[in-house]
């Protein structure tokens, strides 16, 4: 018989990077010394909008510790970006408040910043365009001139015949829904070092997403080839989707160590970090949808705007996620959306976790809600009715393999019942609070009420075809001692890519977490990867690991078979052995197999090699139809609130979060991941927005943009749904985004049902909360 | 940040010495927590700091039955909160103290310095005024007390004349309660949207020494004097109080900014001005009948 082994599929491992960073011994971006490296900083517009007609740096440059000056003569004339909108310093015409001018290198940061002050620069104000609507209208003036309009890009999508759909209706319901900006709000602000070697050869200690994308991207933007620039990641303190672009930045401080001839190091401070990283899209988006008194789904009819800022990011992408969550969460017959993405003079936007996810599920499952309650259903029944099913096809061409929609939301909904249980023996009985330590500032039980709110999402769980490639590259090659090193292109980003990438190398092996060390930080030595985004990790990365050390173990065995005189077929490894699967005694440690092939005439060293690229493919530029990803992942969250019927305040007491993972790796790391999307949900609903008035950012530190922390989160109750994905490493779909991206949604339905209000502005402040009220209060009882 | 000359004056004497001798190109720094925010921004580029906590003088909290409480100016916010004395003498300045801020910033900032540098929004001022406390102010001229709500007399001005320091604050002894409740998004870390903080004391049915101070809708942390007028000596019913909450709201100015509304924060003051008072006769209430 063959002995087991507890498997680490399935384990509860704490992270491998978790004491490094626990004992603050980790290198991130912002511990980069380098021996005689300067400091850089940058000078932005004081315009929104103006045109650049001198700028003087003659008395910067005579600062003494001021090594050199930059301005847009030291870029070369190329445009870089997703838009080929964007150059490193603007040298006609500034389009916002973070539009760079130019940079100064010193041998010191206060001394840079100094420098900066010295800088004159003469503008000639231009009519700045400060909303969509207003980019759109006739006689505007143009952000790109040579474009002809402030209309970058528009996404159109329809399937069956939203028309037929609305005739089809029993009920039908129209909003409209007001998304904020909000802020990655990493931790670590942005940096970057760059050097060039005395070859001309550049390298960038970086905290990007996109590694390789990134030499390409830079290569472009500095008139270099990319095989001259090398990036080496350090670890990254957040990156929620902030590094998966090029910024100006990065070709500056590139810049800025070629021309001073030494390394640069360019970190942003916590308010420039708000100003000059991107921001996720504010949108206004209208929505219809009906459905038949039966419950069944009839159209949906989704219209929005989002306004990109001066520059294109690839997150001007997002509608295409967005187009999903409308074309494809539930089963629905008849859906248009359409999205029209515009310039305008605001703030720089990007790619954020969930990738308008966030936005499209707050519109699409409050407007669930509602037309459940316009059938009068049960808004889980309702939901249970149109769910996604396993293997099957959407209209929008998503090819649904495993999908555990419907447990989740029976899962969640479970423990609905038993917070009504709960709260009938006295919720929050047990622990009294002071009057001024209570958040509702012990306000009468008669002025508070307490509802609960469900909503669903689906994200992409096995990779998301946007560049033509969505492969990953992976080595695992095993030494003499038996230690197993992976080499894969995956970036770690925070999210514990490391550790599930060991465990499903560890278990393909059969050796010991401990015999497993990870490499993934540099270019020059790690195989390609698209990057880290779209969820797709544990599932790309992981699949071509999983490749890889087959390989590795093939080339043990084959080794192994001589030895012990059977065949390959015939072994198994376990606990770092191989063995003959019928005759378990009969073993030979991997180590020991590895030397065999070491020591030898005409040896060979032990290296698998993995690629993975999955079977999907990009949508179709005219109808955005395709199965984009390999896999899909489903959840549910269920909120309870309790709202202050006098002062607004809304405090959620519970959520419980149930996701289709297909399979837990690590179930630890899978709960880190869904309440770390909590926390950004959270915020999402109720505290965090950038305000932005005239182009300018208000509230640019973490004083006025109000984070959740520790001491206001809620209990976050986790469940883990496994279907056994056919693709994916040992059943695994992807978790990263998901955690977040109903919880707006979920919250917004329990204040509906708390107080009878419909929420379709975010965040949801008191403030919002009590002007609501006023046009509606709920009588007692109700 | 701008370099300049950094002073620690071991005693009051000196630090008073340092104060005339450097002018207005000083500035007195406790905890830093304001000051040097302020000066990484570049909003302030002062050529001397004059650091006042290793003048023992500044520190220590004591009591007398006759005079009360006593908090030295650099007491910090985390002294306050766990002090014994305090918790049994104003239990409200403990409760105040503890959800300001965070633990670090608690760590280093002073009790002087939420006073000097006169925010509206400034946590310890409305409950230091409806506990009817003094400042101790000194100068070159001596010591010199006012009553704390005549300290502030706009957004960052001080009655503190050139040459002088806060030095302490004195709060008599109190048979009243207080309470101060503090409303802003978060649990902490938050400046306060709208602050009120109450004091009374029931006797024979009757409210006495009522004091109710506002912060964050005003100019300065302000008293509610019309609403003060109309519970004085009066039996609360609850027509009473919800009639002292709308002249509390009444008599605030509070302006339009990105922590909140004007009409939110004067409807606020109402809301929290009816809760403080309900919990404050409730619980007289109950003392009086043990």
């Amino acid at each position: 018989m063959s002995q087991e082994q507890p498997t680490l599929i399935g384990a509860r491992v704490p992270k491998l990077d978790a004491p490094l960073k626990a004992t603050g011994s980790a290198t991130y971006g912002h511990d980069v010394r380098l021996p005689g490296m300067l400091h850089g900083r940058i000078l932005y517009s004081e315009y929104p909008h103006a045109r650049v007609l001198r700028v003087d740096t003659a008395r910067a440059q005579a600062l003494p510790g001021v090594k050199c000056v930059l301005t847009a003569a030291d870029a070369p004339d190329t445009r870089f970006g997703y838009g080929r909108d964007n150059v490193p310093f603007k040298n006609q015409v500034v389009r916002s408040l973070r539009d760079e001018v130019a940079g100064v290198v010193a041998v010191d940061p206060e001394t840079a910043e100094e420098a900066l002050r010295l800088i004159e620069v003469e503008y000639e104000p231009l009519t700045p365009v400060f909303s969509p609507e207003e980019a759109l209208a006739e006689g505007t003036p143009l952000l790109h001139p040579d474009r002809g309009s402030n209309l970058f890009q528009t996404y159109h999508y329809e399937h069956g015949d939203p028309q037929a759909g609305e005739r089809e209706s029993d009920v039908l319901l129209e909003a409209e829904y007001q998304l904020p900006y909000v802020s990655h709000a990493c931790l670590e602000t942005s940096v970057v070092v760059a050097h060039f070697d005395p070859h001309g050869r550049l390298t960038l200690w970086s905290t990007t997403q996109i590694p390789f994308l990134l030499q390409r991207d830079l290569a472009e933007a500095l008139g270099m080839d990319g095989s001259q620039i090398r990036i080496i990641q350090t670890a990254i303190g957040g990156a929620f989707g902030r590094g998966l672009d090029i910024y100006p930045f990065e070709p500056i401080a590139a810049l800025m160590a070629r021309k001073a001839g030494r390394p640069v190091r360019l970190a942003f401070t916590r308010a420039e970090d708000s100003i000059a990283a991107p921001a996720r899209q504010p949108a206004r988006v209208r929505v219809r949808a009906g459905a038949r008194r039966d419950g069944r789904l009839t159209f949906r009819d989704v219209s929005a705007v989002l306004d990109i800022g001066p520059y294109v990011s690839w997150g001007a992408v997002t509608p295409l996620v967005m187009m999903e969550t409308t074309a494809s969460l539930y089963k629905v017959p008849h859906v248009r959306f359409h999205t029209d993405c515009v310039y305008t003079n605001n703030p720089v936007t990007g790619a954020m976790r969930g990738y308008g996810n966030p936005q499209s599920t707050f519109f699409i499952e409050t407007m669930m809600d509602r037309l459940a309650e316009a059938v009068g259903m049960d808004p889980v029944e309702f939901r249970l009715l149109n769910a996604n099913e396993p293997d099957t096809v959407t209209p929008q061409g998503l090819v649904i393999t495993s999908c555990g929609l419907k447990e989740c939301l029976q899962a969640v909904a479970a423990r609905a019942d038993r917070a009504a249980g709960e709260s009938a023996a006295g919720w929050g009985q047990g622990t009294p609070v002071s009057p001024a330590r209570d958040p509702f500032h012990g306000a009468p039980p008669s002025r508070r009420r307490r509802g609960i709110g469900f909503a669903a999402t689906l994200n992409v769980g096995g990779g998301a075809r946007i560049y033509r490639s969505d492969g990953c590259g992976a080595t695992v090659k095993v030494d003499d001692f038996g230690h197993v090193t992976l080499v894969t292109g995956a970036t770690e980003i925070g999210q514990g890519s490391e550790t599930v990438l060991a465990q499903i190398v560890a278990e393909t092996l059969g050796v010991s977490l401990d015999d497993v060390s990870v490499e993934n930080s540099d270019t020059d030595v790690k195989p390609w990867d698209v990057g880290v985004h779209a969820s797709r990790t544990t599932f790309i990365a992981g699949n071509a690991a999983c490749i890889a050390a087959r390989q590795a173990r093939d080339q043990i065995f084959e080794t192994a078979a001589e030895m012990l005189e059977v065949k390959p077929e015939e072994l198994i490894a376990r606990q770092g052995k191989v063995m003959v699967r019928d005759d378990p005694e009969r073993s030979i440690p991997i180590s020991k197999a590895v030397r065999r092939r070491h020591f030898r005439q005409g040896g060979r060293i032990v290296i698998g090699e993995g690629w993975y690229d999955p079977p999907t493919r990009l949508v179709d530029k005219a109808t955005y139809k395709g199965n984009i990803s390999a896999a899909y992942g489903f959840g549910a969250q269920m909120a309870e609130v309790e709202v202050d019927l006098d002062t607004g305040i809304v405090r959620v007491l519970r959520l419980v979060c149930a996701n289709d993972v297909g399979r837990a790796i690590n179930p630890m790391a899978v709960e880190g991941q869904i309440e770390g999307g909590a926390q950004m949900g959270l915020g999402y609903a109720l505290t965090e927005e950038l305000l932005v008035q005239e182009g300018r950012v208000l509230n640019p530190t973490f004083a006025d943009y109000r984070l959740f922390t520790a001491a206001d989160m809620p209990r976050i109750e986790t469940i883990i749904v496994e279907t056994d994905d056919p693709g994916g490493p040992f059943g695994a779909k992807g978790v990263g985004e998901m955690g977040g991206t109903p919880t707006a949604a979920a919250i917004a339905n329990a204040i509906y049902d708390a107080v009878g209000l419909r929420l379709t502005t975010l965040p949801m402040t008191p403030e919002r909360v009590l002007a609501a009220l006023d046009t509606h209060q709920p009588k007692d009882g109700e | 940040m701008q370099p300049f000359e950094y002073h620690s004056p071991r005693s009051l004497p000196e630090a008073l010495r340092l104060l005339q001798e450097l002018g207005d190109g000083a500035r007195l720094i406790a905890g830093g927590t304001d000051l040097l925010l302020r000066m990484k921004q570049g909003q302030l580029a002062p050529r001397a700091l004059i650091d006042l906590r290793r003048a023992a003088e500044l520190h220590g909290i004591s009591f007398s039955p006759e005079e009360g409480l006593r908090i030295g100016a650099a007491v910090t916010l985390r002294e306050l909160q766990r002090s014994p004395l305090v918790r049994d003498h104003c239990p409200c300045l403990c409760e105040t103290a503890s959800w300001m801020a965070s633990e670090q910033v608690r760590s280093l900032a002073t009790v002087g310095g939420n006073l000097c540098n006169a925010s509206p929004a400034a946590d310890l001022a409305p409950p230091l005024m409806v506990l009817d406390a003094q400042a101790v102010l000194v100068g070159p001229q001596g010591e010199r007390r006012l009553p704390v709500e005549a300290f502030f007399l706009g957004p960052g001005q001080t009655a503190l004349d050139r040459g002088e320091l806060l030095k302490e604050v004195l709060v008599p002894p109190t048979p009243g309660n207080a309470l101060y409740l503090k409303h802003a998004p978060r649990a902490f870390m938050d400046i306060a949207v709208v602050g009120v903080a109450v004091h009374l004391r029931m006797e024979r049915g009757l409210a006495r020494a009522v004091r109710i101070a506002l912060g964050a809708v005003g100019p300065t942390p302000l008293r509610a004097g019309p609403s003060e007028a109309l519970l004085e000596g009066s039996a609360p019913t609850a027509s009473l109080l919800e009639e002292a909450a709308d002249l509390a709201a009444r008599a605030c100015s509070p302006i339009d900014d990105l922590r909140g509304s004007a009409w939110y924060r004067r409807r606020m003051v109402r809301v929290l001005t009816r809760r403080a008072l309900d919990r404050l006769c409730a619980a007289s209430l109950v003392g009086e009948g043990t």
